[in-house]
């Protein structure tokens, strides 16, 4: 999933500046399931802008709203007439959904509410740890089913360096090196082999540095938009 | 007392949510010190009323409520005309 976190309070109210209807849109899928932007938190966030904004003595008029899904379009064209009726939009998707947001609706001020912050999953309640970059060029058949792209700090595609000690890496005790869980994993499965064939550079040009990425399958595609 | 609730650990796991509703009280401007939560069993009416009297004198100290200083305006609502999760389709 996609794993955020809420912006501080005096940001969001930074944010908002002068506006005074403000609409917060949360989102039933990523960051529901992170506690960061479903519709519990666009409920709490809403009412902490309208106590928050009354103490400041500047009272907004805050209303929240959740929809399933901001990242489709199917999904946020019905908030028409809620977003029309509001100064500026703070969206608590992730970054896709507020881009999402601005895009459907670019007469709209819409501001992020949340910091979007890894691909990752929760390691137990309330703890999410990062487990895929989206590099786009999978190695994870050759390392154990452990990315070291997400995981090792350096990236390292034939680690682990000389910073891992006793199974952690040397940013920090609460992360394991990834490269000693690579090894652990291989060696548990009998597949040591692996390990021992060197891994070249990466192609990062399917990665960020390739640019925004596109996927378009013709099969999926309907006759009138590709037509476009 | 703490680990020892109907819910087992629940009333530990209450008392974090209790601390991050501090938090947010203090962010919006709400001292957060005005909640607060005690463990005590029912047997423990002596020390209900001390702790009580206790956070009544220190919540006193903090104010007012400074929320009750600047009404909400009339046109404020709390919630938009929001379809319910349920009702989208999926």
């Amino acid at each position: 999933m996609i794993v955020a976190e809420q912006k501080p309070l005096d940001e969001i109210k930074g944010l908002l500046a002068d506006a005074g209807k403000v609409l917060v849109v949360g989102c039933g899928t990523c960051v529901t399931v992170c506690f960061a932007g479903g519709d519990k938190e666009a409920g709490i966030l809403a009412s902490s802008l309208r106590m928050a904004t009354r103490i400041d003595g500047s009272p907004k008029d805050v209303t929240h709203i959740t929809v399933q899904r901001q990242c489709e379009w199917e999904y946020i064209d019905p908030l028409a007439d809620s977003i029309q009726e509001a100064d500026i939009v703070l969206s608590i998707g992730c970054g896709i959904g507020v881009q999402a947001l601005a895009e459907r609706f670019p007469d709209k001020i819409v501001v992020p509410g949340l910091n979007t912050t890894f691909l990752g999953l929760p390691q137990e309640q309330g703890v999410w740890e990062e487990r895929c970059a989206a590099c786009g060029s999978c190695i994870l058949g050759l390392t154990g089913g452990i990315c070291p792209i997400a995981r090792c700090a350096k990236q390292l595609l034939n680690g682990p360096c000389g910073g891992s000690q006793d199974g952690v890496c040397e940013i920090g005790h609460e992360t394991p090196c990834a490269w000693q869980l690579i090894y652990d994993r291989l060696k548990a499965q009998n597949r040591l082999h692996l390990i021992l064939e060197i891994q070249p550079p990466k192609d990062w040009s399917t990665s960020r540095d390739g640019g925004p990425r596109r996927i378009t399958r013709e099969d999926l595609r309907l006759a009138a938009e590709a037509a476009d | 007392m703490p680990g020892d609730c109907h819910y087992l650990e629940g009333n530990v796991n209450a008392l974090r949510r209790v601390e991050y509703t501090q938090k947010l009280l203090t962010q919006i401007g709400v001292d957060g010190r005005r909640l607060r939560m005690i463990h005590l069993s029912s047997a423990m009416g002596h020390q209900f009323a001390e702790e009580a009297t206790k956070i009544t004198e220190e919540v006193r100290a903090l104010g007012p409520n400074p929320l009750r200083r600047t009404p909400a305006p009339p046109e404020a609502t709390a919630e938009a005309p929001a379809p319910p999760l349920e009702e989208q389709t999926s």
